[in-house]
């Protein structure tokens, strides 16, 4: 059943997505310009990048609502690391990164080895780092980086943005890992049924393990190239985003229920997300307008895939 | 059972370390301050030169119709409300300006970013914005310069070379005195007070907070700052943090600040249902709508604010004075509409004016 | 969310007494009635002001509107499914109320018809979630976005004042107590009594429990699944009103971060996430925990910058205690 549903509802998505670019770029004439187009791939890096990690974490039939705060952490520390702590600027790069994913290595820990639910602890790992990211930088905002580390967020290579390359290349090795290892066929077996996966021998606690210490070190890449990009840390940075990464995720074609997904699904899905907000925004829509657009689509998308899931009789 | 006792020690020593808390006021930030006299003499203004961005290759759009949008830090409350309506009477007035107002939906940088990108890549002739980070939103705006946009700031600046001009309502020592000098009035010279803000990482709220301690350290040194409290832009949860100030210190508490428009209200309701009307002072910034129940009752005195239905208006006038050329850097005043000449200070900030005061009076005769 | 089975100790085992029957099948709201208890005593310690009425009054009338969320929020989630878009409805029903409320019309409609529309809108929710199988968690999530988006397109945000009294319903005192007090005393034990009681209470755990079995057995998942959301539009309404009469004026506005507080509040209570155990006592109780917290904090004057940090760490303490606790038990 799964291989060929799943090639139908991304199939699906794709054309949506072709109808949706069609119709905004008539809408607007500025939409398919390939500066408008490589500036949109800038700006969805970041959440891209989260979506990567969440798309396996759904899989496994979890979830993981902490990834703004780790991206906030680790933004934070990153300023502290390197303006309060004086550490060189690309070792405190390194640092901020390690501990942010740390906390990912936190999440799966509390997931694992104490059995808490994915939504409750990451419900409490959300405020947790939050409040560490507030707490450690008093609220205090690191600015006057230096221009090399500016590359990140606002540079290029051969004319692409550099965090787009970064994008494609996680995505790359994200969708070789899922589709192609025993890694992969593990993380679907867990989604499908934990206890059968269990049995069978796959290691299900450490594949957990990496799985969240991926998606926090994701977050925390997410969040270097996000310092890079705004020259500035705040500790209020990636509030939000979790939502945002599960409506790619969940509109890409993962199951929520876990089993199934793909990270070319998920691409498709960031691609169209941010097409509608940038498309819409171009046309004349409000911001308001957007949102209402984007629940509507999801809602959408989703039932079209559960009426194709229904028309080949799955469950 | 181990690890459980561990938990609950680390939380309890997370609890302690910092419960020593910072010196200097929660809230405030740590650039340097600059009080005012203490008997109202004007601080010398010394001339600045000019230090705005410009424009790269601006079309010539002198007298020409100009799309305008306008992105406050977010939208959905009284305080942006008012000045966007200020923005589209100037452009009614003006006649040659299409202005829109379009924003995130909650204080986000990161989607202010976004919409900013979002409107250079549509080809808008001029840009007007209330930064949630001076610092953060300056790669945007500098974009926009670069593509020939003109950018003009009001209520919260960039850094300076991000934009070319920034409408200022008010300076933030003004501010400060104004508040902490009403607050003087209503509770005495040795009164206790604490603060409602927004975040601590509100710039301009930061700013106000760090200038009101400079101000009543130098000029009301009696008076005791309590505490500052966190309550977002939610009407809530600024009602339960004021009610939670007033009970934690009882009589202790002489007055509350406000320093959002959505603070303001809600400490006033708390003050009202816990029938301290009269014992506790609530001086803030405020919109006149939000406040009228409770300057109507008597429970507050008297509302500070500038007008941000001016600020709104002021800031499209400079807009469009400097696309048709007639504000030029290195000027001293820009002649904004029915306002009359605004004067140019700090290089390449437009003053707005004296701050109105709400009062009982006049507070009918406003709607925002 | 197939993660590790949890379950309630079984409450045949021979070997226990009925105190420790009591104890794990009731152990999560005791730990949180517990902890209330003890915050409050710490707390009052520290600073007696802290058990002043008006403190007391503040930090449970002030919050009731999020148990009465937190009561529908919990059925639903023990039916398995969940609401992530209580935030925007509660917004969109304060507003809708107060409009009503300033437009002239009587005082009861304004109460009544924002429930009604509440419970409309939470049943269609529920009978898409049923018939077309799609899981809630996404489709609430499509509607966070859908009603927030429409809230501030309709109104900006603009702030609604001079809300006739005889509105205020949160604001009145029968016998001196709050009425949102009442509301939410009467509300939880009336849902608790429902739940623990009733065919169609039964039926929420079994379907929560396994839908196909519950199937078998002759109840109908869907029936059951549009009836449950439809409660808990009753309930999200009814916290609406509660939440637009505390104060003189309306922001019509969603207030940020309101889900995630109920959801929390729902969990920690002691409803699983997985469906098909907990009770509705417990989420008022966490309710009023989370609330305790956020005041004791200030009261203990715990650093400002770090209040998040703590609140945090608090919730994971509650849900280890509460994973060690079930372990043993088992």
């Amino acid at each position: 059943m799964s291989r060929t549903f799943l090639f139908r509802y991304e199939t699906v998505l794709a054309l949506l997505t072709v109808l949706a670019l069609a119709t905004l770029a008539m809408l607007s004439a500025k939409f398919f310009t390939t500066e408008n187009l490589l500036n949109q791939g800038r700006l969805m890096s970041e959440v891209g990048l989260i979506m990567l990690a969440m798309t396996f974490v759904i899989v496994t039939g979890g979830i993981d609502l902490s990834v703004g705060s780790i991206l906030g952490m680790t933004a934070i520390l990153l300023g502290v690391f390197w303006q309060k702590v004086g550490m060189p600027l690309p070792a405190a790069i390194v640092a901020a990164m390690l501990c942010g994913t740390l906390a990912g290595l936190g999440n799966g820990l509390i997931i694992t080895r104490f059995k808490v639910p994915p939504l409750i602890a990451t419900l409490a790992t959300l405020a947790l780092y939050r409040g560490l990211a507030e707490g450690i930088s008093q609220a205090r905002s690191v600015r006057g980086y230096p221009e090399w580390f500016f590359f990140f967020g606002q540079g290029e290579v051969l004319g692409v943005p550099v965090q787009l390359w970064i994008l494609v290349i996680c995505t790359v090795i994200a969708a070789v890992i899922l589709a192609r290892t025993p890694f992969g066929r593990a993380t679907y077996a867990i989604g499908a049924n934990e206890t059968a996966a269990h049995f069978s021998g796959i290691r299900v606690d450490a594949t957990k393990l990496w799985i969240y210490t991926a998606a926090g070190f994701l977050a925390s890449l997410a969040a270097v190239i996000f310092v890079s990009r705004v020259t500035t840390t705040r500790s209020d940075m990636g509030t939000g985003i979790e939502l945002d990464v599960i409506t790619g995720v969940v509109l890409g074609g993962t199951s929520i229920f876990g089993g199934k997904g793909t990270i070319i699904g998920t691409v498709i899905g960031l691609v169209l997300i941010q097409a509608l907000k940038n498309g819409l925004a171009l046309s004349g829509v409000k911001g308001d307008g957007t949102i209402v657009v984007i629940g509507v689509v999801l809602i959408g998308a989703v039932l079209a895939g559960a009426l194709l899931d229904r028309d080949r009789g799955g469950s | 059972m181990n690890r459980l006792t561990l938990t609950i020690a680390l939380g309890f020593g997370l609890m302690a370390g910092p419960a020593m808390a910072a010196s200097g006021w929660t809230g405030g930030d740590d650039l340097p301050t600059s009080p005012l006299a203490c008997d109202g003499t004007p601080a010398a203004a010394a001339a600045k030169p000019y230090d705005g961005g410009s424009p790269t290759n601006a079309p010539n759009r002198a007298g020409k119709k100009i799309t305008v949008v306008d992105i406050p830090k977010l939208i959905g409350i009284g305080y942006f409300n008012a000045t966007s309506k200020g923005i589209a009477d100037a452009a009614k007035e003006l006649g040659n300006v299409d202005a829109k107002t379009d924003g995130p939906t909650k204080a986000n940088i990161d989607e202010q970013i976004t919409f900013i990108d979002n409107y250079i890549t549509s080809g808008v002739d001029g840009i007007l914005f209330a930064a949630n980070d001076p610092v953060a939103i300056a790669p945007v705006l500098k974009k926009a310069l670069s593509k020939g946009i003109n950018v003009v700031g009001y209520d919260a600046n960039s850094s300076p070379d991000a934009r070319q001009w920034f409408v200022n309502q008010a300076q933030f020592n003004g501010i400060a005195k104004s508040l902490i000098d009403n607050m003087a009035k209503e509770i005495g010279e040795d009164g206790s007070f604490a603060i409602v803000t927004s975040t601590f990482t509100t710039p301009n709220q930061a700013r106000w907070i760090a200038e009101m301690a400079a101000y009543q350290a130098k000029c009301h040194p009696k008076m005791k700052w309590l505490e500052t409290v966190e309550a977002q832009e939610d009407n809530t949860l600024s009602f339960n943090q004021a009610t939670t100030l007033i009970n934690k210190y009882g009589d202790q508490l002489k007055g509350i600040f406000g320093m959002t428009s959505v603070a303001t209200p809600a400490s006033a309701e708390a003050v009202t249902q816990t029938k301290k009307c009269g014992s506790i002072a609530v001086v803030g910034l405020a919109t006149p709508n939000a406040m009228k129940p409770y300057v109507k009752s008597g429970c507050v005195k008297s509302v500070v604010l500038w007008n941000p239905v001016d600020l709104g208006y002021a800031a499209a006038h400079v807009l469009r004075a400097v696309v048709d050329g007639t504000l030029k850097p290195g000027a001293t005043s820009v002649k904004a509409g029915k306002l009359g000449d605004l004067q140019v200070i700090n290089g390449s900030e437009i003053l707005l004016g004296a701050p109105t005061t709400f009062s009982k009076d006049n507070i009918n005769n406003f709607d925002f | 969310m197939t993660d590790a089975v949890l379950s309630r100790a079984p409450a045949g085992s021979p070997s226990r007494s009925p105190v420790q029957r009591f104890l794990a099948g009731y152990g999560q709201e005791l730990i949180v009635g517990l902890a209330v208890i003890v915050l409050f005593a710490g707390v009052s310690i520290v600073n007696p002001r802290f058990l002043s009425d008006t403190n007391i009054n503040s930090i449970i009338a002030g919050n009731a509107y999020i148990a009465v969320a937190a009561v529908g929020m919990s059925m639903v989630i023990i039916c398995g499914h969940i609401d992530l878009s209580v935030g925007s409805l509660i917004g969109v029903i304060a507003t809708v109320a107060g409009t009503l409320a300033v437009s002239g019309y009587p005082v009861w409609v304004a109460w009544l018809l924002p429930i009604l529309m509440a419970i409309a809108i939470n049943a269609s929710v529920g009978a898409f979630i049923a018939y077309t199988r799609i899981p809630s968690i996404v489709v609430t999530l499509g509607m966070l976005s859908i009603l927030k988006g429409g809230l501030i397109s309709a109104t900006g945000g603009a702030w609604i004042s001079d809300l006739p009294p005889g509105f205020m319903i949160a604001q009145m005192r029968p016998f001196g107590i709050p009425s949102a007090v009442y509301f939410m005393v009467v509300l939880t034990l009336l849902a608790a009594w429902f739940i623990a009681n009733t065919d169609f209470g039964w039926s929420i755990y079994a379907v929560g429990g396994n839908s196909e079995a519950a199937r078998a057995a002759g109840i109908s998942p869907e029936r059951v699944t549009v009836g449950v959301f439809a409660l808990h539009g009753l309930f999200t309404g009814i916290a609406g009103i509660l939440f637009a009469t505390q104060l003189q004026v309306i922001q019509s506005t969603v207030p940020p971060n309101l889900e995630l507080t109920v959801i929390t509040a729902a969990v920690i209570g002691g409803v699983s996430i997985l469906g098909g155990t907990g009770t509705v006592i417990g989420s008022t109780l966490a309710a009023i925990l989370f609330a305790t917290i956020g005041s004791a904090l200030i009261f203990l004057n715990v650093s400002a910058y770090w209040l998040r940090a703590v609140l945090g760490l608090m919730i994971l303490a509650t849900v280890l205690a509460d994973m060690i606790r079930r372990r043993r038990a088992t």
